[in-house]
């Protein structure tokens, strides 16, 4: 990284390429933020990304939709949404941190192997466990259950969270585990105490990526879930531009509700990402 | 004085190693013995209580009343249009119309049982998922011979005397070949493991009793070479790695393995109407033979293979490309409001996919889209962009680039951040151009470090099915489908052909696979440290 200012010239470019690319970045989401304030439900022939009257409508219909019961959907989709993302991202990372740690620091039969595997089930389409997985979980009693649905979020999340955290465990110093060995800590307590601590970035990005693992799925989500009651988010809005009509307005603003959470918490969390996710590759 | 010392201590010794090999063997034949237990007990239930239903609904169609265990029938008429409502097809049972208000739940049942009859012939089916009641119908004299039957006693009880008995028999064979010595050891082993493959024989026929045989032999075998003894002491020694393993392994294996080995073998099978039939490697060789269709059909699978491999490497140079060179650029030292720029481009990232393709579906579309409403607005002409390949490929890769480069970005900026600026310095006062600096320092750290991030964004890309789906659908006709949508397609959006797709599915697997392992070094990099 040069100290030396380039060349005027050269300085211009740069920002007009980086304008360039912030304009492309941001138009399309300009344009949703325009629909779902627009009255109306179809895009407008204008590519002006402001619009040209502004209403609350679509929010207020997404608001005041209820079920059969008269129950508020948009909260009850929500509320689902929510379960499913926390506890995904909680099963997720318990189970992927024990694994990615056991993977990084001990050296067994069966290692390799178990690397391998991780890697290797990303490659089977996940639509296309679609049916075996509908089978199995409706065997189970799990079909149309948000319990079934944590489940296969979970394990789908976990191949790449095992990687990356292993990435991350394997940059970490071993010294101070074996100092803490030395003092007398049980392998638990090095595990909790001294490894997790440190891990911090590693583990937010992890729980971010099963995080978003869960509440962006739509296919598994509607094609287990066949009752109202227990729809996530990401069905209801696909439902809002379904094959007859295309309510754009209302998936726009939909699409405000549900991408807001997932954006905070992306935020909240980008001082680790770049950490997290390349600590192990850097190092290797 | 350890216990191995003495005599009695040794053969304590030897007896007690002997039954955990013992117990190993006797666990894998045990699952055998219960699958074919299970297996078999189904079959002669469901054989047992279709005959029931058979012979009520013959009974019911030689005009008599069967017996006991009825819970409805009786000879449903041929459908009569009503006469109030002539676009109501009404059957009569036994002189009384079905269904209306007030009649009984099983009503609907024996309609649509004698509507299939009908068309399909006689057919016997358990009607609930506990397979408590049996559905009988066969066409009869003036209509259809329907019978609901109850099954009087659920099927067989799993017979756990006779199990745990020879358990403990086949514990105390191999026990007490185990005090005799090396050889007897190997035989009680053999014999004390295929205890279980008689009843296996009787539940599974030959078959089974091979398997269980089998498993003892090489239990014995695997004892004999010392193997389970070390595998037993692998897993003492490493007994916390495996216990931090073994619930994300238990997880994959019910989860993810089971549907995946189930997934791989459905593409052996046919599915046609509910039905399942082995057909072999039928799937396979119409995917890889084209499907007799030509190589410019958008359904032949050479073709679909061209735009799959089209698309992933469009999309994984173009991430790559833009996502280096921003990482670069938000380098620069002078460069003013880097963390604007940088929390602006991972705004993509930040938006859940779906959402994200089907804005771009909404962006390209001819009608409305804005991006004809810039092409227009440029007085430029407007593009139908899904109505050819060329176009609609376009629109898909546009929408992915957009949603993917972001990732690369991060992975590159952590990759930069970690050379040491100490080497561009020197470089710097040796007089190394900018140019020479990038190609001879940055590029060499960039490389190995990105491997595993292009690795695994090819995969992902491989298999985007969000973007294909949600953005062109496909269009036109097919032809800008990848592999992925396409065999989602066949499963479930051209008759069902689940076995059609669960090949494909197959296919892209062993296409990664095999790409992985010849082509990148992601696990081959991941050295001991």
């Amino acid at each position: 990284v040069s100290r030396a200012r380039p060349p005027l010239a050269l300085r211009a470019l740069t920002y007009a390429g980086l304008s360039a690319v912030c304009a492309a970045v941001l138009y399309p989401v300009l344009l949703v933020i325009k629909k779902a304030f627009e009255p109306g439900h179809s895009f407008a022939l204008s590519p002006s990304p402001v619009p040209e009257e502004v209403t609350l409508e679509h929010f207020r219909a997404l608001w005041s939709a209820t079920g059969a019961g008269g129950e508020p959907l948009l909260a009850r989709f929500a509320l689902n949404s929510a379960l499913v993302a926390l506890a995904t991202t909680a099963l997720g990372l318990v189970l992927s941190t024990t694994a990615a740690y056991a993977l990084s620091r001990f050296r067994f039969a069966g290692r390799r192997a178990s690397l391998t595997a991780f890697l290797a089930v990303q490659m089977f389409p996940a639509t296309l466990l679609l049916m075996p997985l509908y089978v199995l979980l409706d065997r189970l009693g799990l079909l149309s259950s948000l319990v079934g649905l944590v489940l296969v979020y979970a394990t789908t999340a976990i191949p790449f969270c095992v990687w990356t955290l292993k990435g991350y465990f394997d940059s970490l110093p071993r010294e101070l585990e074996e100092a803490a060995r030395i003092d007398g800590a049980s392998a638990w307590g090095v595990f909790f105490r001294v490894v997790l601590p440190l891990a911090r970035p590693g583990l937010a990005v992890t729980a971010l990526f099963s995080f978003m693992t869960a509440w962006n799925e739509f296919i598994l989500a509607s094609t287990f879930l066949t009752e109202e009651s227990s729809y996530t988010l990401p069905v209801l809005l696909k439902s809002a531009v379904g094959e007859y009509s295309a309510q754009w307005g209302l998936f726009a603003a939909g699409a405000i509700v549900t991408s807001v959470p997932v954006m905070a918490l992306f935020y909240l969390l980008q001082r680790y990402l770049v950490g997290g996710l390349t600590a192990g590759s850097v190092k290797g | 004085v350890s216990a191995a010392a003495t005599p009695g201590g040794a053969a304590r010794a030897a007896r007690r190693s002997a039954l955990g090999a013992y117990a190993v063997t006797a666990a894998l034949a045990l699952a055998i013995a219960l699958g074919s237990f299970v297996l078999h007990r189904n079959r002669s239930y469901r054989e047992r209580e279709h005959a029931r239903a058979r012979a009520a609904a013959e009974a019911i169609a030689r005009g008599e009343r069967p017996a006991a265990h009825l819970v409805a029938g009786g000879l449903v008429s041929a459908a009569q249009p009503s006469a109030r409502y002539p676009f109501l097809r009404r059957r009569l049972v036994d002189g009384r119309p079905l269904g209306g208000p007030g009649a009984p739940p099983g009503d609907k049942i024996l309609y649509d049982a004698a509507q299939r009859a009908e068309r399909e012939g006689a057919q016997v089916r358990f009607a609930d998922p506990d397979g408590a009641l049996v559905l009988a119908a066969r066409p009869a004299e003036g209509g259809v011979a329907v019978a609901l039957v109850e099954a009087p006693g659920g099927p067989a009880g799993l017979p756990v005397g006779l199990l745990a008995g020879l358990l403990l028999l086949g514990a105390l064979v191999a026990a007490g070949g185990a005090a005799a010595g090396p050889a007897p050891r190997a035989l009680g082993l053999a014999i004390g493991g295929g205890a279980l493959a008689a009843p296996s024989a009787l539940w599974g026929g030959p078959a089974a009793a091979a398997l269980v045989a089998a498993v003892a032999l090489a239990g014995a075998a695997a004892d004999r070479l010392g193997l389970l003894a070390r595998a037993g002491a692998e897993l003492r020694r490493q007994r916390i790695a495996y216990g931090f393993l073994a619930p994300a392994g238990l997880a994959m294996l019910v989860l993810v393995a089971v549907p995946l080995v189930v997934g791989l073998a459905l593409g052996f099978y046919n599915h046609r109407h509910g039905t399942w039939t082995f057909v072999g490697l039928d799937n396979f060789v119409h995917i890889l033979s084209g499907g007799g269709r030509a190589l410019s059909d958008p359904l032949n699978f050479y073709f679909t293979l061209g735009v799959t491999v089209l698309w992933t490497a469009a999309n994984v140079l173009l991430h790559l490309a833009i996502g280096v060179a921003l990482a670069l650029v938000l380098r620069q030292s002078w460069l003013g409001g880097r963390g604007v720029y940088r929390v602006l481009f991972i705004l993509p990232w930040a938006i859940p996919n779906y959402i994200t393709a089907l804005i771009w579906n909404g962006m390209f579309q001819s009608e409305y889209g804005a991006v004809n409403g810039i092409l227009s607005a440029l007085g430029l002409d407007r593009v139908s962009w899904f109505s050819e390949l060329a176009t609609a490929f376009t629109a898909n890769v546009c929408a992915n680039t957009w949603l993917g480069f972001p990732f690369m970005m991060v992975v590159a900026l952590g990759v930069l951040e970690s050379i040491p600026r100490d080497m561009h310095e020197a470089a710097e006062v040796d007089g190394a151009s900018a140019w020479q600096r990038f190609v001879h320092i940055t590029l060499p750290h960039l490389r190995p470090a990105l491997a595993p991030a292009v690795a695994l964004g090819a995969i992902w890309t491989f298999n985007m099915f969000n973007v294909i789906y949600l953005v062109s659908g496909g269009a036109p006709g097919g032809a800008s489908d990848i592999l992925v949508t396409e065999a989602y397609r066949w499963a479930f959006e051209r008759g069902e052909r689940y076995g059609l797709a669960a090949a494909y599915a197959t296919i892209i697997f062993l296409i990664l696979l095999v790409w992985t392992v010849l082509g990148t070094r992601v696990t081959r990099r991941e050295a001991p440290p």
